[in-house]
């Protein structure tokens, strides 16, 4: 008999999905995706979530339902603190206790991460292991693989980037969640667009954890979500190398109201907009914001053109 | 940690309002020795200059700062302190300073962050005045925290008991008349003696308490909670109704429950909350969580949760609130606020709710539906 685990393809899925699934894959235990964000998985997390709740959050609810008959547990990491004099977004605190309470017929895996507080992720992880092989030397090798896996995953990520950011042609920077950027009914629908208009998309992922901490100091000194450092990390590395930056947020967003406040009043030069994403929106909506910015920003470089060319 | 002192002297320090406590945090103010500016009484301009100059969708308490501090520039302040919090409240000094140095504002800031220990702060405080010590800032500390248990002291008692005076107005008077005597007290004995006899005063008001009278706990987020002119001025508006409101988030209790007792707090807080929270969720959310659970046990009729529109912390204790209340049939009222919350709507629903309340106490059988609750959820 072999057990399954589901993950819920939303919220922290998109940044340690290797992670997840080779440690999981070397305990001989299945992993059960739920599908792309769909009509249905929005419609579902909708229905379960307090009316409030921001969208990814709703889209996690719509995702853990749809684990609910495919899988024996669902797994759902509580994140507090990743490092010391930082915090992740309250509602990876709540997390665990939101799906517990607003959605039935399920069995939790949780694992909880609170380094401030000297609660870290290996030995966490490797109990949710001990659920499934009781040899703890075994749990801990499969997360140690699993951990370098997801190191050099994410270097490469950080490598293909450069090599977006080397081509030619127009670059744009979108600043935004893994989460949001990642997901087919939020961010996906916008990445997609603009690169059937001949745009290069970079990403705010940025991987380089301790580089991104200094960087983000440029832009904001206090602020004290470690995600959002990364995105002002990507910002301050990235924003010299690109024709243009979207602010991608979704609707009521805490952190990245206040971050792209002080971005869109500190970031100077480099043409922005920022784009509130809703359960509502209209594609047709988005799609002339973002013709309307990509013209802007050919306009601006026509202009720098024919000022070079007078001189 | 962060001061930038402002260019221009001599200093004038504000800092913004929530409910009376700018009374202590002036005495602690003085320390600076610089001349206080208070920010005018809030009223509806002080929302509206607040959010126009906001980020679109960020908490209601970001927007009723901003306004205090533009209203106190303009009246000629140059120093501002903002102190932070346990959530986004803890970040908005940078943001605010940003918004205000864009619209041309000249000043200095002193943005507190990190603990709730005097070490940490008073390097900052130094700066603005160096004659300042330790000694006599703990002096302060100490002062000023008495003071604020007299002011939550008189308030707790006003909240439990205003809504059964017999004479319109007669809590309200005394209140008014304990702030203006507190407000000038810099002593200990001055502050226990003004509290007794306030208290004595308070007393003596001639109530009316009927049979049917309805208990309500209002729990939720700690600014909507503590500056009533957020709230909208709930807890005077559930007196009106003849409730019996008790509220348990006030700066005397976040002082004795912060610092190193907070983590043990929380666990106590969880561990009385009924199994609806397992993990800490931020901010006050698992105290809106555990005092519910706990009041319901009490016997209370209903509570209020309030909170800013999009609080998130609040949010997640609204998933477990949901729960409890659907599986002990246990009414809490939600109320959610931002810049457009009018007061008409909140009338409305507070008349429904309480309609509610005492319906359920008269129908036969239902005072015991708390109690059935309760067998359900062991069963």
């Amino acid at each position: 008999m072999h057990a399954t685990v589901g993950l819920p393809r939303s919220l922290l899925f998109h940044k340690y999905h290797v992670l997840w699934e080779t440690f999981f894959g070397a305990l001989d235990v299945e992993t059960v995706t739920s599908p792309q964000s769909n009509r249905a998985i929005l419609a579902r997390g909708i229905e379960l979530a307090v009316d409030e709740t921001c969208v990814p959050v709703k889209l996690f609810l719509g995702h853990v339902d749809a684990l609910r008959d495919k899988a024996d547990y669902i797994l759902v990491p509580r994140i507090v603190t990743l490092a010391k004099d930082e915090t992740a977004c309250v509602k990876f605190l709540g997390a665990y206790d939101v799906a517990r309470n607003s959605v039935p017929g399920i069995r939790l895996l949780e694992y909880n991460v609170d380094v401030k507080n000297g609660i870290r992720q290996r030995p966490e992880l490797c109990r949710v292991g001990e659920t499934f092989e009781p040899n703890r030397r075994k749990v801990r090798r499969a997360y140690d693989h699993a951990a370098s896996e997801h190191l050099r995953y994410t270097a490469r990520l950080d490598e293909q980037q450069e090599e977006v950011l080397a081509r030619p042609g127009m670059k744009v920077l979108v600043v935004g969640h893994a989460y949001n950027l990642y997901d087919d009914m939020l961010g996906k629908p916008i990445v997609d667009f603009l690169g059937k208009n001949g745009v290069e998309v970079v990403s705010s992922e940025f991987h380089d954890t301790a580089k991104a901490r200094t960087l983000a100091k440029l832009v904001s000194k206090d602020i004290p979500w470690t995600y959002n450092k990364e995105l002002l990390g990507a910002l301050e590395s990235y924003r010299e190398r690109v024709d243009g930056i979207i602010f991608l947020v979704t609707f009521p967003c805490g952190p990245d109201s206040l971050m792209t406040e002080l971005c869109m009043r500190r970031v100077k030069g480099t043409p922005s907009i920022m784009l509130v994403l809703d359960e509502l929106q209209s594609e047709a909506g988005l799609q002339t914001r973002l013709e309307s910015f990509i013209d802007l920003i050919e306009a601006g470089k026509r202009r720098t053109m024919a000022g070079g060319a007078a001189r | 940690m962060s001061v930038q002192l402002p260019d221009s002297r001599p200093f004038k320090v504000s800092f913004p309002h929530m409910g009376n406590y700018s009374i202590p945090v002036k005495l602690l103010a003085e320390q600076l020795e610089c001349e206080i500016v208070l920010p005018p009484k809030m009223t509806r301009r002080t929302l509206e200059v607040g959010a126009r100059h906001s980020p679109e969708f960020v908490c209601i308490p970001f927007k009723y700062n901003l306004g205090n501090y533009i209203e106190a520039l303009e009246k000629g302040a140059n120093l501002l302190i903002q102190a932070g919090g346990g959530c986004r409240f803890g970040y908005y000094g940078e943001v605010q300073e940003a918004i205000l140095r864009d619209l041309g504002y000249d000043f200095g800031m002193v943005r507190l962050l990190g603990g709730w220990k005097l070490r940490d702060h008073i390097g900052d405080f130094k700066r603005v005045n160096p004659r300042l010590t330790m000694l006599r800032a703990l002096k302060a500390y100490k002062l000023a925290l008495r003071q604020t248990q007299a002011l939550d002291r008189i308030e707790d008692y006003v909240r439990r008991n205003a809504g059964f005076e017999v004479q319109d107005g007669a809590f309200e008077e005394v209140h008014e008349a304990f702030l203006g005597e507190l407000d000038t007290a810099r002593d200990m004995r001055t502050m226990a003696e003004i509290e007794s006899r306030y208290l004595g005063e308070l007393e003596a008001i001639p109530t009316e308490r009927p049979d049917d009278l309805l208990r309500i706990g209002i729990v939720g987020e700690l600014y909507v909670l503590m500056e009533p002119f957020s709230n909208l001025f709930v807890e005077k508006e559930l007196a009106k109704r003849g409730v019996e409101v008790h509220r348990f988030v006030t700066v005397s209790n976040m002082v004795e429950h912060g610092g190193r007792k907070g983590p043990a707090h929380v666990d106590d807080l969880i561990a009385r909350s009924g199994d609806y929270v397992r993990y800490h969720l931020g901010a006050d959310g698992t105290e809106s969580v555990s005092m519910t659970y706990q009041l319901m046990q009490e016997g209370f009729d209903g509570v209020l949760h309030l909170k800013p529109f999009g609080c998130m912390p609040e949010v997640n204790a609204m998933a477990s609130l949901q729960r409890l209340s659907r599986e002990h049939t246990f009414p809490i009222l939600f109320i959610s606020y931002d810049a457009q919350t009018s007061e008409t709507g909140l009338k409305t629903r507070l008349d429904a709710f309480c309609d509610m309340l005492r319906m359920r106490r008269q129908r036969p059988g239902t005072a015991g539906a708390i109690a059935s609750g309760e067998e359900r959820s062991t069963a």
